[in-house]
């Protein structure tokens, strides 16, 4: 029993095809910019946008405590948290647009934005 | 009072697609089983039979094999009219269309792997399709679909090569 398969030239082109279309998908959907903005967000609203390009650090008193968030060369991080989980700070530095660290407990959030999406701070 | 009896006359057509549809439920049911890395991610191993009945037989048993093997694996899973019975159908009905369509492809060029890859490809389109527009209304979809169209174009050559074989050494199903 011959069990090779035959390729005739269409399967070969198809398979060529989809290849080809398959790295397109990668190229086009799997490309991570590294962002400019972060914005923290807390207790629902709006807390700030700020340049990743500065070293600063921002003290939050929520309900459960202080948060402490970190941004230097680019990236961002929670420092400290009350949190019991400790989530938050495990994920460590965040630097391409669309990343997102969340606490809960303390209700509040940072993430970091595209120069599209950027374009919104111009109103803030 | 006669008892009257109803019987319904069979054509040996009806015949041959119980017999494929029973496989095929088999086989849908057999991966229903199998644990998926990425919820999404299935061999489709039932759509051999359904791609073996385009070339043995004709495309309305495909056609019928496709339907049925969807309809009688949700209810026996219980989930007709759910949404992964949606999923299903919306894929099953698309990749039908395409295979359809490429049926008519020639035969010198074209072997039923090129004819499974494509049929694949539009399965995971439909279900995108649907996903994007109903069950999940969010652009983030799109991230899933490298990962999807990756699975595809493997299963769909497996299952191509597959029925391939079945075709040649095993013609009398």
């Amino acid at each position: 029993m011959k069990l090779r398969p035959k390729f005739y030239i269409g399967d070969v082109l198809i398979l060529l095809i989809s290849i080809l279309f398959i790295l397109f998908t990668f190229k086009s959907f799997w490309h991570f910019e590294a962002g400019s903005i972060v914005q923290v967000n807390f207790q629902g609203k709006v807390y700030g946008n700020f340049s990743l390009f500065q070293n600063k650090k921002i003290n939050l008193t929520g309900k459960e405590g202080e948060s402490v968030i970190e941004i230097r060369e680019g990236r961002a991080r929670f420092v400290t948290s009350p949190c019991k989980n400790q989530y938050c700070v495990q994920q460590g530095w965040i630097h391409y647009a669309g990343q997102m660290l969340i606490c809960i407990p303390n209700e509040v959030s940072v993430e970091i934005l595209d120069k599209t999406k950027a374009y919104d701070s111009l109103n803030y | 009072m006669t008892r009257s009896i109803i019987k319904i006359k069979t054509t040996l057509l009806d015949h041959q697609v119980a017999q494929l549809s029973a496989i095929a439920i088999g086989l849908s049911l057999l991966e229903s089983v199998l644990p998926s890395p990425i919820p999404g991610v299935k061999p489709g191993i039932a759509n051999i039979i359904s791609l073996y009945a385009l070339y043995r037989f004709n495309f309305s048993t495909a056609m019928w094999v496709s339907i049925l093997r969807v309809f009688a694996t949700s209810l026996i899973l219980g989930q007709f009219l759910s949404p992964t019975f949606m999923l299903s159908f919306t894929g099953s009905l698309l990749s039908l269309i395409t295979l359809y369509i490429s049926f008519r492809l020639s035969k010198r060029f074209f072997s039923p792997i090129s004819l499974s890859i494509l049929s694949s490809f539009a399965h995971i389109a439909g279900q995108l399709l649907l996903v994007r527009f109903w069950l999940i209304p969010h652009a983030s979809i799109y991230y899933l679909i490298p990962i999807y169209s990756l699975s595809a174009l493997l299963f769909g050559l497996i299952n191509g090569w597959i029925t391939d074989q079945l075709l040649k050494h095993h013609n009398s199903l």
